[in-house]
């Protein structure tokens, strides 16, 4: 069934190829710019927050990477979920013998986004061929592990608040709150120290764990591989994922189907 | 829905004949009664564009206060580039300087950009409902130039506490308040940053007489513009000759100038240039979008309507 929707969306795609090029064209665009303001930076120091130059760069990669990956797959279907509730559209998907929650958040994919994969694939590659990084198939398996991981923590955060369209059917300042979360990921968990950040750097690991989406599989590929992050990233995983699924099923009971 | 997917245009329809000007079209109307009704006009609009911009004032402070959330994620950030440098100043910033300049731009920003200005305009030609301006006499730019002041109206005032709040908390950061000649530099030149910001994305809206879509377009210029204004980091850090070139853009006055005006790094006559250099990016960009409308109009086929 996903093949053949990636099929179906490919096929709509390919209808507007300018259009396809334009998007890749201006991911490829944001990626010089954050490359762009990273190497400025660099420039005037040799460390952020003791990630060295190669090693932020692999961090970069990695999000741009993984973030790429939840927009091609899910940012659209769940930014189009609110309005599914507000015509009363979703009944169509309700009907369906298909599981709701693959159809609501996985029926399209766009492939627009796909490229930044291989985008942050070749920043992550040159990131580490620039530290000499010697090959190590124990920190690779905890690579993809952990990517795997942080893609299912930010797939169940954005569920979660894509489910709350069900009450507030406008829901444009929660998909803020996930540009919030993705600016939370985009930069390493350790530049959240001292006295009033620390808290927030531990709020966001441990009860929200947001922060462990890039940080740990950038973590365990160039820096530390610390089992316990790695066991904590992969338990926090599947409970998000769990939480998100009855969080979904529970606001259904309250569709009232309107307008349809 | 793209530029290069764009359906062919028609001939100019039956409607922009109907105003007598043969193949020449309308042109775009202000009249009304003498300049006072016509200031009337443009108020009213203003009031309606308020009103409804107002109904989703809840949500709207939300999504006012989500936004404060990376800014604390910038300062840590910045925090950590400090303190990894060893040094205590950057590109002529010291830390201090470089979170209150990235909070400043945040306020410039706000005067400046446009949410949906350029694609709205494409979307009025391509769905033909720009004809409502041509048979009204209701001049286009004006119209959005009121409503987009009654928007920014509307977001500062429902902004306005929780950046006062912000920066209250941020007041470290800030050397006190600057003097009165520098705070009405600064005022000036938010005011010229809207202005600058409103012309900017007009223009780019108005290509869409020839592309239809421009919202690829758009998407390429604000992504660039992003940097290129110094929201994300002030000009002055980047390597010569970027830091130069990008100093006699206008995009710089969308973002870095105000902020760095109001931290007084810009005074006297090099001050003053640079306002009149504002001023001067404000009516080219006027007439470039003038210039476009009339221009565009010429080839405009009422699609839709």
């Amino acid at each position: 069934m996903f093949a053949a929707l990636g099929r179906y969306t490919l096929a709509r795609e390919m209808a507007f190829r300018g259009n396809f090029l334009v998007k890749v064209s201006v991911e490829l665009l944001w990626l010089g710019i954050l490359v762009a303001f990273y190497r400025t930076v660099f420039a005037s120091t040799s460390n952020i927050a003791n990630w060295s130059e190669p090693e932020y760069f692999f961090f970069v990669g990695c999000y741009f990477a993984l973030n790429g990956l939840i927009e091609m797959l899910f940012l659209d279907n769940c930014n189009e979920f609110a309005e599914l509730v507000r015509t009363g559209d979703l009944d169509f998907l309700l009907l369906k013998p298909i599981d709701e929650q693959f159809l609501v958040s996985c029926r399209r994919i766009d492939w627009g986004t796909a490229p930044n994969l291989a985008m942050g694939a070749i920043v992550m590659v040159l990131a580490l061929v620039q530290s000499e990084w010697v090959f190590d198939p124990l920190r690779v398996a905890a690579f993809f592990i952990t990517f795997g991981c942080g893609v299912s923590i930010a797939y169940s955060c954005m569920f979660l608040l894509t489910s709350i369209s069900i009450w507030m059917v406008r829901n444009q300042s929660l998909m803020e709150m996930w540009w919030l979360f993705t600016s939370l990921a985009r930069y390493p968990r350790e530049i959240f120290s001292g006295r009033w950040a620390e808290p927030i750097g531990g709020f966001f690991t441990y009860c929200i764990p947001i922060l462990l989406v890039s940080n740990v599989p950038a973590n365990v590929m160039v820096r530390v591989l610390d089992p316990w992050m790695i066991a904590w990233t992969v338990v926090a995983s599947a409970s998000l994922l769990w939480i998100s699924r009855r969080f979904f099923h529970f606001a259904l009971k309250s569709y009232r189907s309107a307008s349809s | 829905m793209t530029p290069l997917d764009a359906i062919a245009t028609r001939p100019v329809p039956q409607l922009l004949e109907e105003g007598g000007a043969g193949d020449q079209p309308p042109k775009p109307s202000t009249r009304g009664g003498g300049p006072l009704a016509s200031a009337a006009k443009y108020a009213r609009i203003f009031r309606i564009a308020l009103i409804e911009r107002m109904t989703y004032r809840g949500d709207f402070l939300f999504g006012t206060v989500l936004r404060f959330l990376p800014i604390v994620t910038t300062i840590l950030l910045w925090r950590a580039i400090y303190e990894g440098s060893g040094q205590s100043e950057l590109g002529g910033f010291q830390y201090r300087e470089m979170v209150a300049y990235l909070l400043l731009t945040n306020i410039s920003r706000m005067f400046s950009s446009m949410p949906g200005l350029a694609a709205g305009i494409a979307r009025e030609v391509r769905e033909g409902t720009l004809k409502r301006y041509l048979v009204q006499p209701l001049d286009l730019v004006g119209y959005l130039l009121a409503s987009r002041i009654a928007h920014k109206v509307a977001y500062i005032s429902m902004a306005f506490l929780p950046y006062a709040g912000l920066f209250y908390i941020c007041r470290g950061y800030f050397d006190g308040f600057p003097d009165a000649p520098t705070l009405a530099a600064y005022a000036l030149s938010l005011v010229l940053a809207f202005l600058v910001g409103f012309f900017f994305e007009a223009t780019v809206g108005m290509v869409g007489f020839w592309f239809l879509e421009v919202t690829s377009i758009l998407y390429i210029v604000m992504t660039l513009n992003y940097f290129i204004s110094g929201h994300m980091l002030p000009i002055d850090l980047l390597p010569q000759p970027w830091a130069g070139i990008l100093k006699v853009l206008p995009f710089q006055y969308m973002a870095y100038f105000p902020a760095v005006v109001f931290l007084g790094k810009v005074r006297g006559w090099d001050l003053v240039l640079h306002l009149a250099l504002e001023l001067f990016w404000v009516i080219a960009f006027m007439v470039l979008a003038r210039t476009l409308y009339r221009t565009g109009l010429k080839r405009y086929s009422a699609f839709g309507g």
